[in-house]
């Protein structure tokens, strides 16, 4: 038996990491969605469908996250045809990123609103009272305040969420993940070390450009300071 | 120019205006003295509707509200109509010191940047500002702050101008920069609402005092019928403590 060597299964990993990036992406995206909708739906205070973003942000951030992708994959197809909705043909693909995005979203929302929260009622009250409509006052004033406070919370959820793709092979899909495994097992674990010992490799280039891109925003945003100047008295 | 009648508030089971009645005209400079926690910033708030009142009716210039059925509308032309400056400032922080001044000109009043900007400029000179345009709020004292914000006030060229305490966060040193670009601000003949707890400045830029206790406005008149010959037991009791001068005023007088 001819055991890869380790170049060659960079390679062979490399082969299949569009599916993780993939998955990441949409679900990195979609989440970010989901959480802003929930967000604006949870400070706006909009009932019933307030109550539902608790559930979901609750469940999401309760649940075990393999879990949660096995209720996704395995459990929501039964439970809509009760409906009438049929998904049964739902890939492990696209179960994946639903369940991702849930709990990427579940989670953001509580990043999301504590940052919106952080903003101090004077801003509001002072765009109110020039007559700004809700939105020219979210856009212009209350969303640029936001962004910088909620952006290490946010590469904080990135950085979870990049770990977890790593276990969506659970469901079947063939990411790096689960190619590894099956390099693993067919030289009977002889190489597992070397082969997993790589995957982590991945991961951590991964895990530093996702943290790179957090810190440009970060650098990026960090033009005005967010405290009042009320200390600031005898600057000349 | 802006007629007031029983506005009533309330906040939870708190009454906090028990029916307030009120007579401004075009360039009138109004103070409100009074206790702490009299409503006297509430008024303020409910001309712009930053607080909600229960009942009551008001006319601004040509708007006409009823309180308890007013109009997202309405309460939009109502803060286009008015500008605040208040005691915590509240500058924009995301914005430059010439952006806080430019932004609603251009958010609300459809200004060109250019235009906006141009006026921007003329006002933060009046100030005294000019060379602070750049720099974010949080790079400015207090007092610096506060000139911003009534030059962000006036960018809009309000009806009224609603100043809410607005020399009460400032170290004391920087009280006398502000008050003085209110007093030119008064002179313009711009129509001023002010709470303030500086009575020599109350009595000498305002030509009205509005006296309130508990929700109540207890005596209003010119300055030196307030400081000089009230003959109310209240006004005489709250002067006494916050401003003894007008005690030895009346003596004078009487």
């Amino acid at each position: 038996m001819i055991t890869p060597s380790t170049w060659e299964i960079v390679s062979l990993l490399l082969d299949v990491a569009h599916i993780t990036f993939i998955i990441l992406l949409a679900s990195a995206v979609l989440g970010l969605l989901l959480g802003a909708v929930l967000t604006m739906i949870n400070v706006k205070n909009i009932p019933v469908l307030k109550q539902i973003t608790v559930v979901i942000s609750s469940f999401t951030r309760s649940v075990p996250i393999i879990i949660q992708l096995f209720i996704v994959y395995y459990a929501l197809p039964p439970l809509l045809g009760n409906f009438g909705i049929n998904v049964t043909s739902m890939s492990a693909t696209v179960a994946a990123i639903l369940a991702l995005t849930l709990y990427h979203g579940g989670y953001l929302t509580e990043v999301l609103r504590a940052a919106y929260k952080a903003v101090e009622k004077g801003q509001h009250e002072a765009a109110d009272s020039l007559g700004y409509t809700p939105t020219k006052k979210f856009f212009r004033i209350i969303l640029p305040q936001t962004v910088p406070v909620a952006l290490p919370g946010w590469g904080n959820a990135l950085i979870h969420l990049i770990h977890d793709t790593s276990l969506v092979f659970a469901l079947g899909v063939a990411d790096i993940m689960g190619r590894a495994e099956l390099i693993a097992a067919s030289s009977f674990g002889m190489n597992q070390v070397q082969v997993f010992l790589i995957v982590a490799a991945i991961y951590i280039a991964v895990t530093f450009l996702s943290d790179g891109m957090v810190r440009l925003f970060e650098k990026k945003t960090q033009k005005f300071k967010l405290d009042s100047g009320l200390k600031a008295k005898r600057v000349a | 120019m802006l007629a007031i009648q029983n506005l009533k508030v309330s906040f939870g089971d708190k009454e906090v205006l028990k029916g307030v009645d009120l007579q401004v005209n075009k360039g009138d400079v109004v103070t409100f003295i009074g206790p702490s926690g009299t409503g006297k910033t509430t008024i303020l708030k409910c001309v712009n509707y930053l607080v909600e009142p229960d009942e009551g009716h008001m006319q601004l210039a040509d708007i006409s509200v009823d309180f308890k059925k007013i109009h997202k509308k309405e309460i939009l032309q109502l803060r286009r109509n008015t500008a605040m400056v208040f005691q915590q400032f509240n500058l924009f922080k995301n914005k430059t010191v010439v952006e806080n001044v430019m932004d609603a000109q251009i958010a609300v009043q459809k200004k060109s940047k250019k235009e906006a900007y141009e006026r921007s400029i003329d006002l933060l000179e009046k100030v005294g500002l000019l060379e602070k345009k750049d720099e974010y709020p949080s790079r400015l004292s207090g007092g610096q702050q506060q000139r911003v914000s009534i030059a962000r006030a006036l960018a809009v060229e309000p009806d009224v101008v609603l100043f809410d305490e607005p020399t009460s966060s400032l170290d004391p040193e920087l009280v006398a920069e502000v008050l003085k670009v209110i007093e030119r601000v008064a002179q313009t003949g711009v129509t001023i609402l002010l709470v303030t707890h500086e009575m020599d400045f109350a009595r000498k830029v305002s030509n009205k005092i509005v006296f309130m206790e508990k929700g109540h406005i207890v005596e209003q008149g010119s300055p030196e019928e307030i400081f000089e010959q009230s003959q109310n037991e209240r006004t005489r009791q709250f002067l006494k403590h916050y401003y003894p001068e007008a005690i030895e005023l009346m003596a004078v007088h009487s």
